[in-house]
């Protein structure tokens, strides 16, 4: 096998229990050494966003949202931290294209995300025009192969991308989601939304609020890989 | 400069397809072909979902998709006759044998491989190689695995050649190319030139990644025109250059001695049987080694395998009674206080830095002496070792001093290494 970070050839770890196991589990698509570098989230935590931190209180991300929101906080699910190992992968894959890498983020996302029961599982969009340029779809690809997916927000053309802007920029960004025209139907029940990475946390609630102008009542929680 | 030179001459880039007609002196191709990049030359094996390959190895530089092609400007257009040198130092006798043998060489043509000690002078043997080149009205490029290198050489060598254009290019800067007769950069940007050069100078070939990346010796091999030459400069020649002196493709020369003229001082043996660390600190043996080096007054490196293991070694010496006068620290690659604490240290503001290989070359500090704790790691390759140990007595007023090899295994690394620095002080 060789690791989708590194290049070094490696031998896949074998599992006794996984090799009686009716259902065969896939290898793992990086070396062990690689898997060193990237941090579960495990410690104490915001208990809204998963944020890591030295109190298990509210984070002030968390607590800006709460006043902007009247109390109505979106609960996140995060797995892994945003540390140096996370942030190179995330360059790969969304700043030059490194497609095959959804391999690496969709085995990130899993553990945490088949644990998380959903009657729909919206993946927030991204820009058509980076789409277009990069051939795939960042998020899509990386949840389609776990969960099955409703397209159910679109992103407008043109909006710039998250990574790009400094934290204050991020908080005012604007509206830039709408919903899909496509999409005929009504939605009942419990939403989970899925992104790569929680920053501020303005993409999600911009997702839920444009989910919430069509279908008020619906319970919204979110996933990120990483926070 | 010259109109006929432009700016583009001698790159190559990536275009999504030919709808507008290349200009003159340009030739596409395809940019995968037989499923191999032509960029790298590495096979693709990775596909987007449209079932395109692309290449993973040189994707840093702009994902190169089958479909897309390869522009490529040609080389042609001269520069100046003129050798351009405004250096006006003198060389050793045995630095201007080097260089007498490198002007040889590239008049008949042919590749060289030159074997120098650290500490050798190394930059300056190749001024005179650069001049004839100009003066020829060739083009010239020096290429170099690590950006600090190049950081290192650019100013010396804009001092140097004051009446010639050179450009500065690595990954971290965003310039556009101007076409400059002496191109400054890393061995990765050379994947962006075809056939550009007249004479290439790889300069530490042994060092990461160029040593082991087949990507960049295509690189290397494509940036050279069919007519052009190529120098390697190293202290350990890799595996694959001896062999090609071996072959009789490579000529090689030695220089064995240092720019001072004295012996590279051979690394002292010191092996242990229990671990580094262990319940009650430091191995009393290791600590004992570590203020005897700091009594005597020399600032101190420290080398450990691990990032990870910096602040673990950091904290058990700052609990050393013998070392609770020294300030020290620790440093690593991507630490963002690295360029102060390297400043500190050569300053005498430090007395022990702590450190992984990224200190192993590049860098001088007056009277410095080094121990590396657990040389028996597998990070350290032989050439890692004699680089570390070139480290000390540079200077021509301190021309010995301490390397220190700690270890549990005598490795083949280890051995080699000791080797290769008595063979060179022969
Ligand atoms: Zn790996
Ligand atoms: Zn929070
Ligand atoms: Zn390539």
């Amino acid at each position: 096998m060789k690791c989708l970070v590194c290049n070094t050839d490696f031998m896949p770890k074998i599992d006794f229990l996984a090799l009686f196991s009716p259902k065969k589990e896939k290898n793992s698509t990086m070396c062990p050494a690689c898997w060193q570098k990237f941090h579960r989230l495990t410690g104490t935590r915001c208990p809204q966003c998963g944020r890591e931190q030295e109190k298990s209180e509210i984070c002030q991300d968390c607590q800006k949202w709460q006043r902007a929101y009247q109390g109505k906080i979106l609960l996140n699910h995060a797995a892994y931290d945003y540390n140096a190992a996370f942030h190179d992968l995330m360059v790969s894959y969304k700043r030059y294209g490194d497609y095959i890498l959804c391999q690496l983020l969709s085995e990130l996302a899993k553990e945490d995300l088949v644990k998380l029961q959903f009657d729909y599982y919206v993946p927030v969009p991204t820009n058509p025009d980076h789409q277009q340029k990069r051939g795939y779809d960042t998020i899509w690809e990386i949840f389609n192969p776990l969960v099955p997916l409703t397209p159910l927000l679109l992103k407008k053309a043109g909006s710039g991308a998250q990574g790009e802007k400094n934290k204050k920029a991020r908080m005012q960004a604007k509206q830039n989601f709408f919903l899909n025209p496509e999409f005929r139907g009504t939605i009942t029940g419990k939403i989970l939304l899925l992104d790569d990475i929680y920053t501020t946390g303005r993409t999600l609630y911009h997702a839920r609020d444009m989910i919430w102008t069509a279908f008020p009542e619906v319970e919204i929680e979110s996933f990120s890989i990483s926070r | 400069m010259n109109e006929a030179i432009s700016s583009k001459a001698g790159r190559q880039w990536l275009v999504d397809n030919l709808d507008h007609s290349t200009n003159q002196g340009q030739t596409a191709i395809p940019a995968v072909q037989k499923g191999c990049c032509q960029r790298c030359g590495s096979v693709c094996y990775a596909r987007l979902p449209s079932g395109a390959l692309y290449c993973r190895e040189c994707v840093g530089l702009g994902r190169l998709d089958q479909g897309k092609y390869l522009v490529r400007q040609a080389a042609s257009g001269t520069y100046p006759k003129q050798r351009g040198m405004t250096w006006t130092g003198q060389l050793r006798p045995a630095q201007a044998e080097v260089s007498q043998f490198l002007l040889e060489q590239f008049a008949k043509k042919k590749d060289c491989l030159v074997h120098a000690v650290t500490g050798a002078g190394k930059t300056e043997m190749i001024f005179p190689l650069l001049a004839e080149a100009f003066s020829q009205g060739k083009r010239a490029a020096i290429a170099t695995p690590r950006i600090d290198v190049v950081n290192e050489l650019f100013p010396r060598l804009s001092a140097a050649f004051g009446q010639i254009m050179v450009g500065c290019y690595h990954g971290k800067m965003e310039k556009e190319p101007a076409g400059e007769q002496l191109v400054i950069c890393t061995t990765h940007q050379l994947m962006k030139y075809y056939q550009a050069f007249d004479l290439l100078i790889i300069d530490e070939v042994d060092s990461f990644p160029f040593a082991g990346s087949p990507q960049l010796h295509f690189a290397a091999q494509n940036a050279v025109k069919k007519t052009g030459s190529r120098v390697f400069l190293t202290a350990t020649p890799p595996k694959d250059l001896e062999i090609a002196v071996k072959k009789g493709q490579l000529a090689e020369i030695r220089l064995k001695r240092r720019f001072h003229g004295g012996l590279l001082p051979i690394p002292k043996l010191d092996q242990y049987y229990r671990p580094f660390i262990g319940k009650k600190g430091l191995h009393p043996k290791l600590v004992k080694r570590i203020v005897q080096a700091c009594q005597s007054g020399h600032p101190l490196l420290v080398f450990v395998p691990r990032i990870s293991e910096i602040p673990i070694y950091l904290d058990l010496l700052k609990k050393e009674k013998g070392l609770a006068e020294l300030k020290m620290a620790g440093v690593y690659a991507e630490d963002p206080d690295r360029l102060e604490k390297v400043q500190a240290f050569r300053e005498g503001k430090l007395d022990l830095l702590v450190t992984t290989t990224i200190l192993e070359r590049g860098v001088t500090f007056k009277h410095v002496w080094v121990i590396i704790v657990a040389a028996d790691d597998r990070i350290y390759q032989t050439s890692s070792l004699v680089q570390i140990a070139g480290r000390v007595g540079r200077d021509k007023d301190d021309q010995t001093g301490l390397v220190l090899f700690c270890y549990h295994y005598y490795t083949r690394q280890i051995q080699q290494a000791v080797k290769q620095i008595k063979e060179m002080n022969r």
